[in-house]
């Protein structure tokens, strides 16, 4: 195996005297597809942030292809582009925005040509859009042009945070196929913050779980956060808004966040019968979706206001009719749940 | 009310005619003006772009005197320049006292304030994410700060034009170091004031009136620049 083209080592980072951000270690390799989820506040911006070069962390390294880098360095500062969640455009032309990156880096062979082709990945007409000034553009042309300002730079690292959130069905879908065409035409490295877990577990080459700035496995872990109250039989308990409780062991404290694996989570369409340590869940199948990298399906099931994700193996989703729309009964074991 | 209109025909008079001291009063305004713009425009930007883009300690405090230096009295800075040009000043032998440049050292001591804590408020109500796309596609440290600077022009320019209507309407640093020379130092400010109190109206509405066609001049001026940008 070669040398990843990130490595993470020991990462702090500390935002107003809070820590936001701990990795023990990570890697990415060259040309793969990473998705990073998390609820909001998780730090997912920050470390895209970090891995773009856009910030120094606190404490800790990152190695881009064998060799430590920080902002403005050479060695990164053409290659590695981000493009944050709020797509900021410059009060210039939508073609001074899109040509920026090349003009500075003082490459202008081919220039009219390169922004066509830029703007039609994205699905905007050139001849339309390049004398149009930045205000305006609606929210999705507006994320569209921040993308083809950066996909005509042809980065080795794209990453890309919330790059579909707020905006219309089309301007996603055609961000979507932006990205992936780049990965696929140059071997750009895809570095994916997003909500859209669906998308992500359908593209990417590894999920990456982010809660209060720590890697939390996969992202198929369910999390749910305290408060917890005591409860009888020495069990403490959380109360959801339709009465059912989730029962755990005791918290290490009250504000604990208590991480119930998807393995451990066993679903059946019919309730299931009371056992030791055992507790059942009743809730709605609100998604499925298959996991590219495992074959696995992914069940996203509500219960009360709490999703929860489960993996199903083929056989049960039809054995058990376990479709969008239908109620599921969900079982784990009280002794499976680990603290956060 | 007849000598205010005898003074405004006999301003005309004198400005269409090309009357030399009038002139010369001008042209003094104008170097001054230009003199103290370049120098306050060139340090005055870099340090409010740091003052508003960076975070470092007492920067609050920082903040604090540049805008007290907003108010600092015209004459006290004349005062001060005056103290240290004259031949007993630390900077006597410079030789700068009743000279151009002399006024202008003071008039940019005046004008670098406003355009360092309105540039530094240009910079500071940039949206943070200007920063993150410059380095997202690439910029160094240069043309961070000079496409952050282009991203304010709308702002910056008002601070400019905030600044030449000080160093033009100036008249305390103006008379105090610059001593109202005739043909040498005498200011379109310095010269109204002195033609008023020999009672010549004239000269001083022709100058005042000058006054108002350059602020309307540079006024038409930036109103289409921001059009056009």
């Amino acid at each position: 195996m070669g040398v990843p083209l990130y490595s993470i080592r020991d990462l702090v980072h500390v935002y107003r005297g809070q820590p936001v951000l701990r990795f023990d270690r990570i890697e990415i390799p060259t040309g793969s597809i990473v998705g990073v989820i998390g609820p909001n506040g998780s730090g997912k911006s920050t470390f895209l942030k970090l891995a773009g070069f856009v910030e120094k962390p606190t404490a800790g390294e990152i190695v881009y292809n064998g060799r430590p880098a920080a902002p403005f360095a050479p060695e990164v500062r053409h290659k590695v582009s981000l493009m944050p969640q709020e797509p900021f455009l410059m009060k210039r032309t939508v073609l001074n925005n899109v040509a920026y990156g090349l003009k500075i880096r003082k490459d202008l062979d081919r220039l009219e040509t390169r922004i066509q082709t830029a703007l039609s990945w994205v699905g905007l007409d050139a001849k339309e859009f390049v004398k149009r000034p930045s205000y305006a553009l609606s929210g999705g042309e507006a994320q569209r042009v921040a993308l083809a300002a950066r996909l005509i730079l042809k980065p080795e690292v794209l990453l890309l945070d919330e790059p579909t959130a707020s905006i219309d069905a089309l301007s996603a879908q055609l961000i979507k196929d932006a990205a992936l065409k780049a990965r696929s035409e140059w071997g750009t490295t895809l570095i994916i913050a997003s909500h859209d877990w669906q998308w992500l577990y359908g593209v990417c080459d590894r999920v990456v779980h982010l809660v209060r700035g720590r890697l939390m496995g996969t992202g198929r872990e369910n999390i749910i956060f305290g408060p917890w109250e005591p409860g009888a039989n020495g069990l403490w308990g959380k109360v959801l808004s339709d009465g059912q409780r989730i029962l755990v062991q005791k918290p290490p404290e009250v504000l604990s966040a208590a991480v119930i694996d998807h393995a451990a989570i066993v679903p059946a369409e019919r309730p299931l019968p009371k056992a030791n340590n055992h507790v059942s869940l009743t809730g709605l199948i609100t998604r499925l979706a298959l996991e590219k990298a495992s074959g696995d399906i992914i069940g996203s099931v509500l219960v009360a206001n709490l999703p929860f994700t489960a993996t199903l193996t083929e056989s049960e989703v039809h054995e058990h009719g376990l479709y969008p729309g239908r109620r599921v009964h969900l079982l784990y074991d009280i002794t499976s749940v680990r603290w956060f | 009310m007849d000598f205010l209109v005898q003074g405004f025909l006999r301003a005309i008079e004198l400005l269409f005619a090309g009357d030399a001291e009038t002139f010369s009063a001008i042209s003094a305004t104008l170097v001054v003006a230009a003199y103290s713009l370049a120098a306050t425009l060139a340090m005055g930007l870099p340090l409010g772009f740091c003052l508003g883009y960076f975070e470092f300690r007492f920067k609050k405090q920082v903040r604090v005197v540049v805008d007290t230096a907003l108010s600092l009295p015209t004459v006290f800075i004349g005062l001060v320049v005056y103290a240290f040009f004259t031949n007993r000043g630390p900077l006597g032998e410079w030789g700068l006292l009743f000279t151009l440049p002399g006024i202008a050292v003071g008039l940019t001591i005046l004008a670098l304030p406003i355009v360092v804590a309105l540039s530094a408020t240009a910079v500071e109500s940039m949206d943070r994410l200007l920063r993150v796309a410059l380095i997202s596609l690439g910029a160094n440290r240069r043309q961070v700060f000079l496409s952050t600077l282009w991203e304010a022009r709308l702002s910056i320019l008002a601070a400019a034009l905030t600044a030449f209507g000080r160093v033009m309407t100036e008249v305390g640093i103006a008379m105090m170091v610059g001593g109202n020379i005739k043909w040498q130092t005498r200011t379109i400010t310095t010269a109204i004031a002195l033609e008023t109190n020999k009672g010549e109206f004239a000269m001083g509405i022709a100058l005042g009136l000058v006054l108002l066609l350059i602020a309307f001049t540079v006024n038409v001026s930036v109103s289409t620049l921001r059009k056009r940008y």
